[in-house]
Protein backbone atom coordinates (compact mmCIF):
# COMPACT_ATOMS: atom_id res chain seq x y z
CA UNK A 1 0.00 0.00 0.00
CA UNK A 2 1.51 2.89 -0.90
CA UNK A 3 1.07 6.17 0.64
CA UNK A 4 -2.75 7.09 2.20
CA UNK A 5 -5.70 4.89 1.73
CA UNK A 6 -8.36 7.27 0.18
CA UNK A 7 -11.55 6.63 1.08
CA UNK A 8 -14.20 7.10 -1.57
CA UNK A 9 -16.86 6.43 0.64
CA UNK A 10 -19.52 8.79 -1.30
CA UNK A 11 -18.98 6.74 -4.66
CA UNK A 12 -19.63 3.04 -3.08
CA UNK A 13 -22.33 4.61 -0.72
CA UNK A 14 -24.00 6.26 -3.79
CA UNK A 15 -24.07 3.08 -5.45
CA UNK A 16 -24.94 0.83 -2.99
CA UNK A 17 -27.89 2.73 -2.86
CA UNK A 18 -28.77 3.32 -6.31
CA UNK A 19 -28.29 -0.49 -7.10
CA UNK A 20 -30.57 -1.45 -4.30
CA UNK A 21 -33.73 0.38 -5.41
CA UNK A 22 -33.40 -1.49 -8.65
CA UNK A 23 -32.39 -4.66 -7.87
CA UNK A 24 -34.36 -5.64 -4.40
CA UNK A 25 -37.05 -8.00 -5.90
CA UNK A 26 -33.82 -10.51 -7.18
CA UNK A 27 -31.29 -10.35 -4.91
CA UNK A 28 -32.74 -12.15 -2.29
CA UNK A 29 -34.44 -14.73 -3.78
CA UNK A 30 -30.79 -15.88 -5.32
CA UNK A 31 -28.57 -18.49 -4.02
CA UNK A 32 -24.95 -16.78 -3.49
CA UNK A 33 -23.02 -17.42 -6.37
CA UNK A 34 -20.04 -18.89 -5.63
CA UNK A 35 -18.37 -20.10 -8.56
CA UNK A 36 -15.47 -22.98 -8.87
CA UNK A 37 -12.03 -20.82 -8.91
CA UNK A 38 -10.94 -20.19 -12.83
CA UNK A 39 -9.43 -22.77 -13.91
CA UNK A 40 -9.86 -25.60 -10.94
CA UNK A 41 -10.57 -28.67 -13.02
CA UNK A 42 -9.35 -27.65 -16.46
CA UNK A 43 -6.08 -29.38 -16.08
CA UNK A 44 -5.22 -31.38 -19.24
CA UNK A 45 -4.51 -35.12 -18.52
CA UNK A 46 -1.07 -35.90 -17.56
CA UNK A 47 0.78 -37.70 -20.58
CA UNK A 48 3.27 -40.25 -19.44
CA UNK A 49 5.35 -42.39 -21.90
CA UNK A 50 4.54 -45.61 -19.88
CA UNK A 51 0.93 -45.35 -19.97
CA UNK A 52 -1.29 -47.69 -18.19
CA UNK A 53 -3.84 -49.08 -20.87
CA UNK A 54 -7.08 -49.71 -19.81
CA UNK A 55 -8.02 -53.10 -20.71
CA UNK A 56 -11.34 -53.77 -21.64
CA UNK A 57 -11.74 -57.23 -22.07
CA UNK A 58 -14.01 -58.78 -25.16
CA UNK A 59 -13.84 -62.38 -24.90
CA UNK A 60 -13.67 -63.07 -20.95
CA UNK A 61 -13.97 -67.12 -20.80
CA UNK A 62 -10.86 -68.12 -19.05
CA UNK A 63 -9.44 -71.22 -20.70
CA UNK A 64 -8.84 -74.44 -19.01
CA UNK A 65 -4.53 -75.20 -18.53
CA UNK A 66 -4.63 -77.81 -21.18
CA UNK A 67 -7.56 -76.27 -23.27
CA UNK A 68 -7.24 -75.68 -26.98
CA UNK A 69 -5.38 -72.07 -28.59
CA UNK A 70 -8.10 -69.59 -28.68
CA UNK A 71 -8.05 -65.88 -29.09
CA UNK A 72 -8.97 -63.04 -28.00
CA UNK A 73 -9.76 -59.46 -29.09
CA UNK A 74 -8.91 -56.74 -26.60
CA UNK A 75 -9.50 -52.48 -26.83
CA UNK A 76 -6.67 -50.89 -25.15
CA UNK A 77 -7.08 -47.10 -24.60
CA UNK A 78 -4.51 -45.05 -24.04
CA UNK A 79 -4.29 -41.28 -23.79
CA UNK A 80 -3.49 -41.25 -27.66
CA UNK A 81 -5.81 -44.01 -29.82
CA UNK A 82 -7.60 -46.69 -29.50
CA UNK A 83 -5.59 -50.00 -30.09
CA UNK A 84 -7.11 -52.93 -30.87
CA UNK A 85 -5.12 -56.44 -29.83
CA UNK A 86 -5.79 -59.99 -30.86
CA UNK A 87 -3.88 -62.07 -28.07
CA UNK A 88 -3.41 -65.22 -28.35
CA UNK A 89 -3.64 -68.13 -25.86
CA UNK A 90 -2.51 -71.90 -25.61
CA UNK A 91 -3.99 -72.90 -22.32
CA UNK A 92 -3.67 -70.08 -20.09
CA UNK A 93 -0.50 -68.87 -21.20
CA UNK A 94 -0.08 -65.71 -23.23
CA UNK A 95 1.11 -67.03 -26.32
CA UNK A 96 1.22 -64.20 -29.00
CA UNK A 97 0.01 -60.76 -29.35
CA UNK A 98 -0.72 -58.85 -32.66
CA UNK A 99 -1.79 -55.41 -32.96
CA UNK A 100 -4.95 -55.76 -35.11
CA UNK A 101 -5.67 -51.55 -35.68
CA UNK A 102 -4.94 -48.00 -34.84
CA UNK A 103 -7.07 -45.65 -35.10
CA UNK A 104 -5.35 -43.54 -37.43
CA UNK A 105 -2.70 -44.24 -38.38
CA UNK A 106 -0.80 -41.15 -37.12
CA UNK A 107 -2.90 -41.45 -34.50
CA UNK A 108 -0.38 -40.76 -31.83
CA UNK A 109 1.74 -38.36 -33.40
CA UNK A 110 -1.80 -36.30 -33.78
CA UNK A 111 -2.22 -36.36 -30.29
CA UNK A 112 1.21 -35.35 -29.45
CA UNK A 113 0.55 -32.67 -31.86
CA UNK A 114 -2.65 -31.52 -30.68
CA UNK A 115 -0.97 -31.36 -27.00
CA UNK A 116 1.94 -29.40 -28.82
CA UNK A 117 -0.04 -26.52 -30.28
CA UNK A 118 0.02 -23.61 -28.53
CA UNK A 119 -0.27 -23.43 -25.13
CA UNK A 120 -1.40 -19.63 -25.37
CA UNK A 121 -3.67 -17.70 -27.35
CA UNK A 122 -3.01 -15.08 -29.48
CA UNK A 123 -4.67 -11.65 -30.79
CA UNK A 124 -3.44 -8.57 -31.63
CA UNK A 125 -4.01 -5.34 -29.54
CA UNK A 126 -7.62 -3.62 -29.53
CA UNK A 127 -8.85 -0.51 -27.85
CA UNK A 128 -12.54 -1.38 -26.62
CA UNK A 129 -14.60 1.46 -26.28
CA UNK A 130 -15.14 0.99 -22.34
CA UNK A 131 -19.06 2.08 -21.91
CA UNK A 132 -20.02 -1.33 -20.96
CA UNK A 133 -17.89 -1.99 -18.00
CA UNK A 134 -18.04 -2.08 -14.38
CA UNK A 135 -14.98 -1.70 -12.84
CA UNK A 136 -11.16 -1.66 -14.56
CA UNK A 137 -8.16 -3.54 -13.55
CA UNK A 138 -4.65 -1.74 -14.73
CA UNK A 139 -1.49 -0.97 -13.73
CA UNK A 140 -1.32 0.46 -10.14
CA UNK A 141 -2.60 4.38 -10.29
CA UNK A 142 -2.25 6.55 -7.26
CA UNK A 143 -5.26 9.10 -6.24
CA UNK A 144 -3.29 11.45 -8.68
CA UNK A 145 -3.78 10.04 -11.56
CA UNK A 146 -6.96 8.58 -10.51
CA UNK A 147 -8.77 11.35 -11.51
CA UNK A 148 -8.28 10.85 -14.82
CA UNK A 149 -8.87 7.37 -14.96
CA UNK A 150 -11.48 5.26 -17.03
CA UNK A 151 -12.19 4.26 -13.49
CA UNK A 152 -13.00 7.15 -12.22
CA UNK A 153 -14.98 7.87 -15.07
CA UNK A 154 -17.20 4.82 -14.43
CA UNK A 155 -17.26 5.98 -10.55
CA UNK A 156 -18.47 9.35 -11.48
CA UNK A 157 -21.44 7.59 -13.73
CA UNK A 158 -22.08 5.17 -11.21
CA UNK A 159 -22.46 8.04 -8.60
CA UNK A 160 -24.62 9.94 -10.65
CA UNK A 161 -27.11 6.76 -10.81
CA UNK B 1 0.63 9.39 -2.85
CA UNK B 2 -2.76 7.50 -2.23
CA UNK B 3 -4.27 4.37 -3.77
CA UNK B 4 -8.31 4.97 -4.35
CA UNK B 5 -10.32 2.15 -2.85
CA UNK B 6 -14.05 1.97 -4.58
CA UNK B 7 -16.54 -0.61 -2.99
CA UNK B 8 -19.87 -1.41 -4.98
CA UNK B 9 -21.86 -3.82 -2.71
CA UNK B 10 -25.15 -4.35 -4.79
CA UNK B 11 -27.38 -6.42 -2.01
CA UNK B 12 -30.51 -4.97 -0.18
CA UNK B 13 -29.82 -5.07 3.64
CA UNK B 14 -25.94 -4.80 4.33
CA UNK B 15 -25.47 -2.44 7.20
CA UNK B 16 -23.40 0.75 6.45
CA UNK B 17 -21.37 0.38 9.05
CA UNK B 18 -19.52 -2.66 7.20
CA UNK B 19 -18.52 -0.31 4.84
CA UNK B 20 -17.02 2.01 7.55
CA UNK B 21 -15.46 -0.71 8.87
CA UNK B 22 -13.92 -2.23 5.75
CA UNK B 23 -12.40 1.48 5.21
CA UNK B 24 -10.89 1.97 8.72
CA UNK B 25 -9.48 -1.79 8.52
CA UNK B 26 -7.91 -0.60 4.73
CA UNK B 27 -6.76 2.85 6.90
CA UNK B 28 -4.70 0.36 9.35
CA UNK B 29 -3.29 -1.85 6.50
CA UNK B 30 -1.93 1.32 5.56
CA UNK B 31 -0.69 2.42 8.49
CA UNK B 32 1.01 -0.91 9.21
CA UNK B 33 2.31 -2.18 5.54
CA UNK B 34 3.21 1.60 4.31
CA UNK B 35 6.62 2.16 3.31
CA UNK B 36 6.03 6.17 2.97
CA UNK B 37 5.55 6.02 6.59
CA UNK B 38 8.66 6.49 8.79
CA UNK B 39 6.15 4.70 11.82
CA UNK B 40 4.58 2.07 9.88
CA UNK B 41 5.67 -2.00 10.66
CA UNK B 42 7.46 -2.25 7.33
CA UNK B 43 9.69 0.67 7.72
CA UNK B 44 10.76 0.29 11.38
CA UNK B 45 11.66 -3.56 10.57
CA UNK B 46 13.60 -1.86 7.39
CA UNK B 47 15.29 0.69 10.06
CA UNK B 48 15.87 -2.51 12.39
CA UNK B 49 14.09 -0.65 15.07
CA UNK B 50 11.24 -3.84 14.76
CA UNK B 51 12.45 -7.40 15.17
CA UNK B 52 10.28 -9.36 12.85
CA UNK B 53 9.40 -11.62 16.30
CA UNK B 54 7.56 -8.61 17.69
CA UNK B 55 5.85 -7.24 14.89
CA UNK B 56 1.92 -7.98 14.51
CA UNK B 57 0.78 -11.28 13.55
CA UNK B 58 -0.85 -9.76 10.37
CA UNK B 59 3.09 -8.40 9.20
CA UNK B 60 4.19 -12.11 10.02
CA UNK B 61 1.31 -13.77 7.74
CA UNK B 62 2.24 -11.15 4.93
CA UNK B 63 6.11 -11.65 5.05
CA UNK B 64 5.34 -15.74 4.98
CA UNK B 65 2.84 -15.60 2.12
CA UNK B 66 5.79 -13.44 0.14
CA UNK B 67 8.03 -15.90 0.97
CA UNK B 68 6.01 -18.36 -0.54
CA UNK B 69 5.11 -16.44 -3.77
CA UNK B 70 8.61 -16.15 -4.11
CA UNK B 71 9.74 -19.55 -4.00
CA UNK B 72 6.32 -20.18 -6.56
CA UNK B 73 7.35 -17.32 -8.95
CA UNK B 74 11.50 -18.47 -9.40
CA UNK B 75 12.17 -15.30 -7.66
CA UNK B 76 10.54 -13.35 -9.62
CA UNK B 77 8.07 -11.76 -6.92
CA UNK B 78 10.26 -10.76 -4.12
CA UNK B 79 9.26 -8.27 -1.54
CA UNK B 80 12.89 -6.96 -1.46
CA UNK B 81 13.73 -6.54 -5.33
CA UNK B 82 14.57 -3.55 -4.75
CA UNK B 83 16.69 -3.75 -1.82
CA UNK B 84 14.31 -2.82 1.53
CA UNK B 85 11.63 -5.07 2.28
CA UNK B 86 8.37 -3.38 0.20
CA UNK B 87 5.66 -6.14 0.35
CA UNK B 88 3.00 -3.82 -0.97
CA UNK B 89 2.32 -5.60 -4.52
CA UNK B 90 0.97 -8.36 -2.41
CA UNK B 91 -0.74 -6.39 0.39
CA UNK B 92 -2.73 -4.16 -2.16
CA UNK B 93 -4.09 -7.72 -3.06
CA UNK B 94 -4.59 -8.93 0.10
CA UNK B 95 -6.04 -5.93 1.75
CA UNK B 96 -8.73 -6.01 -1.02
CA UNK B 97 -9.21 -9.49 -0.32
CA UNK B 98 -10.07 -8.99 3.34
CA UNK B 99 -12.86 -6.11 2.89
CA UNK B 100 -14.69 -8.16 0.27
CA UNK B 101 -14.54 -11.05 2.91
CA UNK B 102 -15.51 -8.25 5.24
CA UNK B 103 -18.38 -7.28 3.21
CA UNK B 104 -19.45 -11.18 2.39
CA UNK B 105 -19.33 -11.36 6.45
CA UNK B 106 -21.52 -8.84 6.88
CA UNK B 107 -23.52 -10.67 4.42
CA UNK B 108 -23.20 -9.07 0.56
CA UNK B 109 -23.25 -11.38 -1.75
CA UNK B 110 -22.94 -9.34 -5.10
CA UNK B 111 -19.87 -6.87 -4.89
CA UNK B 112 -17.50 -5.52 -6.70
CA UNK B 113 -13.95 -3.95 -4.74
CA UNK B 114 -11.43 -2.12 -6.99
CA UNK B 115 -7.77 -0.06 -5.30
CA UNK B 116 -5.84 1.16 -7.31
CA UNK B 117 -5.96 -1.09 -10.64
CA UNK B 118 -6.80 -3.96 -8.45
CA UNK B 119 -10.16 -5.89 -8.83
CA UNK B 120 -12.02 -8.26 -6.92
CA UNK B 121 -15.80 -9.37 -7.70
CA UNK B 122 -17.87 -11.75 -6.33
CA UNK B 123 -21.35 -12.62 -7.36
CA UNK B 124 -23.09 -10.63 -10.19
CA UNK B 125 -23.79 -6.76 -11.24
CA UNK B 126 -27.52 -7.99 -11.88
CA UNK B 127 -29.74 -10.92 -11.94
CA UNK B 128 -28.11 -13.40 -14.17
CA UNK B 129 -25.58 -10.81 -15.32
CA UNK B 130 -21.65 -11.06 -14.63
CA UNK B 131 -19.03 -8.33 -13.47
CA UNK B 132 -17.37 -6.91 -16.82
CA UNK B 133 -14.21 -6.11 -15.63
CA UNK B 134 -12.31 -3.99 -18.39
CA UNK B 135 -8.46 -4.77 -18.95
CA UNK B 136 -7.16 -1.14 -19.37
CA UNK B 137 -5.57 -0.31 -22.68
CA UNK B 138 -1.93 0.18 -22.23
CA UNK B 139 -1.61 3.21 -24.44
CA UNK B 140 -4.98 4.80 -24.71
CA UNK B 141 -6.34 5.82 -21.47
CA UNK B 142 -10.40 5.79 -22.48
CA UNK B 143 -9.90 2.00 -23.75
CA UNK B 144 -10.13 -1.10 -22.70
CA UNK B 145 -7.67 -3.67 -24.31
CA UNK B 146 -9.94 -6.71 -23.31
CA UNK B 147 -13.09 -7.21 -21.29
CA UNK B 148 -13.90 -10.01 -18.92
CA UNK B 149 -16.57 -11.30 -17.47
CA UNK B 150 -16.51 -13.31 -14.33
CA UNK B 151 -18.76 -13.95 -11.48
CA UNK B 152 -15.95 -14.56 -8.45
CA UNK B 153 -12.68 -13.63 -9.64
CA UNK B 154 -9.68 -11.47 -8.46
CA UNK B 155 -8.02 -9.63 -11.02
CA UNK B 156 -4.67 -7.93 -10.41
CA UNK B 157 -2.34 -6.49 -13.43
CA UNK B 158 0.78 -5.15 -13.64
CA UNK B 159 2.86 -2.78 -16.12
CA UNK B 160 4.69 -0.08 -16.60
CA UNK B 161 2.22 2.59 -17.97
CA UNK B 162 1.55 4.38 -15.03
CA UNK B 163 3.95 4.74 -12.41
CA UNK B 164 7.12 4.16 -15.08
CA UNK B 165 9.04 1.41 -14.75
CA UNK B 166 9.05 0.65 -10.69
CA UNK B 167 8.55 -3.24 -11.30
CA UNK B 168 12.26 -4.40 -11.94
CA UNK B 169 13.45 -8.55 -12.65
CA UNK B 170 15.37 -9.10 -9.34
CA UNK B 171 17.30 -11.45 -11.60
CA UNK B 172 19.02 -8.43 -13.30
CA UNK B 173 17.56 -5.21 -11.34
CA UNK B 174 16.68 -3.77 -14.68
CA UNK B 175 12.81 -2.80 -15.58
CA UNK B 176 11.71 -5.27 -18.38
CA UNK B 177 11.14 -5.32 -21.66
CA UNK B 178 8.94 -6.57 -24.56
CA UNK B 179 6.09 -6.00 -22.01
CA UNK B 180 3.26 -3.90 -21.67
CA UNK B 181 0.93 -5.47 -19.09
CA UNK B 182 0.42 -8.59 -17.54
CA UNK B 183 -3.38 -9.07 -16.01
CA UNK B 184 -3.75 -12.75 -13.85
CA UNK B 185 -7.02 -13.51 -12.28
CA UNK B 186 -8.03 -16.70 -10.07
CA UNK B 187 -9.37 -16.79 -6.93
CA UNK B 188 -7.23 -14.88 -4.47
CA UNK B 189 -6.21 -11.23 -5.12
CA UNK B 190 -2.75 -11.09 -3.03
CA UNK B 191 -1.43 -14.30 -5.00
CA UNK B 192 -3.07 -12.49 -8.62
CA UNK B 193 -0.65 -9.57 -7.80
CA UNK B 194 1.98 -11.28 -6.74
CA UNK B 195 2.33 -13.45 -9.96
CA UNK B 196 1.08 -10.20 -12.20
CA UNK B 197 4.19 -8.43 -10.40
CA UNK B 198 6.46 -11.62 -11.32
CA UNK B 199 5.11 -12.56 -14.68
CA UNK B 200 5.89 -8.62 -15.44
CA UNK B 201 9.10 -9.01 -14.52
CA UNK B 202 9.92 -11.84 -16.01
CA UNK B 203 9.16 -9.98 -19.38
CA UNK B 204 8.65 -12.10 -22.90
CA UNK B 205 9.20 -15.05 -20.72
CA UNK B 206 6.34 -14.55 -18.48
CA UNK B 207 3.22 -15.58 -21.14
CA UNK B 208 4.62 -19.23 -20.80
CA UNK B 209 5.55 -19.21 -16.58
CA UNK B 210 1.52 -18.35 -16.80
CA UNK B 211 0.81 -20.77 -18.63
CA UNK B 212 1.65 -23.26 -16.14
CA UNK B 213 0.03 -21.71 -13.32
CA UNK B 214 -2.24 -23.85 -11.37
CA UNK B 215 -5.78 -22.32 -10.70
CA UNK B 216 -4.45 -18.73 -12.18
CA UNK B 217 -4.97 -17.49 -16.16
CA UNK B 218 -2.79 -14.38 -17.59
CA UNK B 219 -3.47 -12.05 -20.32
CA UNK B 220 -0.29 -10.10 -21.08
CA UNK B 221 0.17 -7.39 -23.48
CA UNK B 222 3.36 -7.21 -25.73
CA UNK B 223 5.07 -4.37 -26.91
CA UNK B 224 5.17 -5.63 -30.09
CA UNK B 225 0.97 -5.00 -29.47
CA UNK B 226 -0.06 -8.93 -29.49
CA UNK B 227 -1.64 -9.80 -26.82
CA UNK B 228 -1.23 -13.54 -24.89
CA UNK B 229 -3.96 -15.44 -22.95
CA UNK B 230 -4.00 -18.91 -21.22
CA UNK B 231 -6.47 -20.80 -22.37
CA UNK B 232 -8.80 -20.50 -19.32
CA UNK B 233 -9.52 -16.69 -18.82
CA UNK B 234 -13.02 -16.16 -18.97
CA UNK B 235 -14.93 -15.15 -21.22
CA UNK B 236 -12.64 -12.56 -23.00
CA UNK B 237 -15.32 -10.12 -24.93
Amino acid sequence: MNGRVVARRAVPAAVATAAVVALLANVRARPPSIAAPAGAGREPPPISATVEPAVRRVSARRPTRKGPVRSAIETATTPFSIIQLRVTLTGDELTRVETLELSGDNARTEAINARAEPILREEALKAGISGDIDVVSGATYTSRSYRKSLQAAIDRARARG
Amino acid sequence: MGIPVGIDVRDEGVEPGALDRAFAWLRGVDATFSTYRADSAISRLNAGTLALADAVPEVRAVLARCETLRERTRGCFDVRARGPIDPSAFVKGWAVEGVASMLVAAGARNLCVHAGGDVRVRGERAPDLPWRVGIQHPHLRDRTAAVLHARDLAVATSGAYERGAHIVDPRTGEPPEGVLSVTVVGPDLGTADAYATAAFAMGVEGPTWTAGLADYEALTILSDGRVLSTRGVPDVE
